[in-house]
């Protein structure tokens, strides 16, 4: 053993650098957030509850072609559709299994309307699976609920994937601008 | 003397540990033959977590299977992911845009970055030392809040696509992820200062599960495991995929095959991975983000709300899923546990005949009796936080 490394071990050199370190930290602020109180904020693009995109004059724009569906990874979604008056298609029940959803967006790429969406809800709590069970009504009240506004036109532009622009590049793609803070 | 001991009746001791047990890493059954303190045999029982996953893909599209991959290994969805689209496009023979491959090197590193740091995290939790695991989770929470910011998603983040990636990144996303590269080194150093000379960790992980290099080759280790006893064998170094053919890095190894080793070994990547997040960050070209495959891709949307053409395309691409050329194949990626493989039979049509996924935790579960046997049980719990082993990809 060499002297340094008696020294170390004497002195408890490494234990106590250790413990420095744990003190300086306790005067850095808190990383954590007192959850139920404080939210933490949503990235925009967030993957959580469903809704039903309904168009200007308000009506269901889904018109059950049953694609989201199809691809839907763990098949979750219940489309429902009968013959309408003048021979159109009409959506009877829209169902989603929102406990069975893995919110992998997929429903979104899949659907060539822009008629479901994937909002920034997050917390699931209920008191029965019931409760979990989306139905059309349920799912077109999401709409009203989470994109209200311009929020919803906002969403399929810039969440809607993907886009021509993903398979040629554009002006101002997001490139390294050298180091702005370095430390 | 004698005597003693043959009044007192000693007997083998067999005893249950897990699946509940919190430092078997999910639902890792061990029965351990105990004499007094010591491992006399050790039997693993995996297959708590089994969903069926290889079956699972066969009977969805290459495209719809993605998400699959997610819950394989939970904490390093993203790399999975890599490794399934990669595996994917090389059947399908098609490559992704330059670009896309240089976001998908950086995505995989960053998810090494915060599979790594939760290994650190949970490791030296296992042996005794809480304030390491909470600080390793302080800088996770960045990475995951990147890729929330990226994709949607902060676990399973479904993000790479066969032929390139969901969406391009955002210059916010850059700036911050170079932000946390430059700052990432410090908090290396502060782990490093809290566990790496500390003597109550080091007489817990040297000297204990000791493999050697030979032995390592045989059972089929990869990943940190092999190179802790001195293998330098890094699927990105030897059969580069994406971008990792243009990053410069080192693959850190160690020497006697101990814990101790290959805690050095994982931390040394956690730096190299740093390394190579900076270069894909400074290096990223222009240009495309997916492949022009319109057979393998989806089509863009605002071309399928104008134009027919792409809407049956994208019908067709969606219910059957894309004309696949049949044959097999096998390709392997190196994710944090270990090398990652994905092996497909494609008979032609859109989903793969058979699916099968050679998860590193499973061969790595495998070693424990080996590692375990002799030993103590206390050193059971250091030797199953060192494989770095996933229930979910284990038994998949
Ligand atoms: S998010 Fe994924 S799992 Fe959920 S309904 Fe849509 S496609 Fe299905
Ligand atoms: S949501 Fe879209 S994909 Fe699904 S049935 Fe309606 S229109 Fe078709």
């Amino acid at each position: 053993m060499t002297a340094g490394k008696l020294i170390r071990t004497i002195f408890f050199i490494e234990i106590l650098q250790g413990m420095a370190l744990t003190l300086r930290t306790m005067f850095t602020p808190a990383v954590t957030r007192r959850y139920p109180k404080v939210k933490r904020p949503v990235q925009p693009g967030f993957r959580g509850l469903h809704a039903l995109a309904k168009n200007e004059e308000g009506k269901m724009k889904c018109v059950g072609c049953g694609l989201c569906g199809a691809y839907c990874p763990s098949q979750c979604i219940h489309i429902y559709t009968t013959e309408g008056e003048d021979h159109n298609k009409v959506v009877d029940r829209y169902e989603i299994e929102v406990l069975r959803c893995v919110y992998c967006g997929f429903c979104v790429e899949a659907c060539p309307f822009g008629a479901i969406s994937l909002s920034e809800h997050y917390e699931y709590s209920g008191y029965s699976r019931k409760e979990f069970y989306m139905t059309k009504e349920k799912l077109l009240a999401n709409w009203d609920k989470y994109f209200t506004g311009k929020k919803g036109e906002r969403y399929y532009k810039d969440f809607w994937r993907p886009k021509s622009e993903d398979f040629h590049g554009y002006e101002g793609q997001a490139m390294f601008k050298g180091i702005k803070n370095e430390k | 003397m004698e005597d003693i001991e043959k009044t007192f009746e000693t007997r083998e001791l067999t005893i249950s540990m897990g699946p509940q047990h919190p430092a078997t890493h999910g639902v890792l059954r061990l029965v351990l033959n105990l004499d007094g303190e010591t491992v006399v045999k050790c039997t693993p029982y995996v297959g708590y977590l089994h969903r069926g996953i290889e079956k699972l893909g066969e009977n969805r599209t290459y495209f719809a299977a993605l998400p699959l991959s997610d819950r394989l290994d939970y904490i390093s969805s993203m790399n999975n992911n890599v490794g399934y689209v990669n595996a994917v496009e090389k059947l399908f023979g098609i490559e992704a845009p330059e670009r896309a491959k240089f976001i998908r090197t950086m995505v995989a590193e960053m998810g090494r970055i915060s599979s790594h740091i939760i290994w650190l995290g949970t490791h030296v939790l296992d042996i005794g030392a809480t304030t390491p695991f909470l600080y390793a989770f302080r800088e996770r929470e960045v990475i995951m809040d990147l890729f929330e910011m990226l994709c949607g998603a902060r676990l399973t983040v479904s993000y790479p696509r066969v032929g390139g990636v969901r969406n391009d990144i955002s210059q916010e996303f850059l700036d911050r992820l170079y932000e946390f590269v430059l700052d990432f080194p410090s908090k290396m150093d502060d782990y490093e200062t809290l566990v790496t000379e500390n003597r109550i960790w080091k007489s817990r992980t040297v000297g204990i599960g000791v493999i050697s290099a030979e032995e390592a080759v045989n059972w089929g280790l990869t990943g940190a495991v092999l190179r802790g006893s001195g293998v330098d064998y890094d699927v990105r170094k030897y059969a580069p995929y994406d971008a990792y053919d243009k990053m410069e890095f080192d693959i850190p190894i160690g020497r006697k095959g101990d814990c101790y080793d290959r805690y050095l070994v994982k931390m040394g990547e956690m730096r190299q991975a740093n390394r190579i997040l900076k270069q894909c960050i400074e290096k990223l070209p222009a240009g495309p983000v997916m492949a022009d495959a319109p057979k393998f891709t989806l089509p863009p949307k605002d071309m399928v709300l104008k134009d027919m053409e792409h809407l049956i395309h994208q019908f067709i691409l969606i219910t059957k899923g894309p004309t696949v050329p049949e044959g097999e194949l096998y390709m392997g990626t190196e994710v944090p546990k270990g090398e990652l493989g994905f092996y497909f039979v494609s008979d032609g049509t859109g989903k793969p005949y058979r699916m099968r996924v050679r998860a590193p935790s499973f061969i790595h579960a495998s070693v424990l009796p080996r590692l375990c046997e002799g030993g103590l049980i206390a050193d059971v719990i250091a030797n199953i936080g060192t494989i770095d082993i996933v229930l979910g990809e284990c038994d998949r």
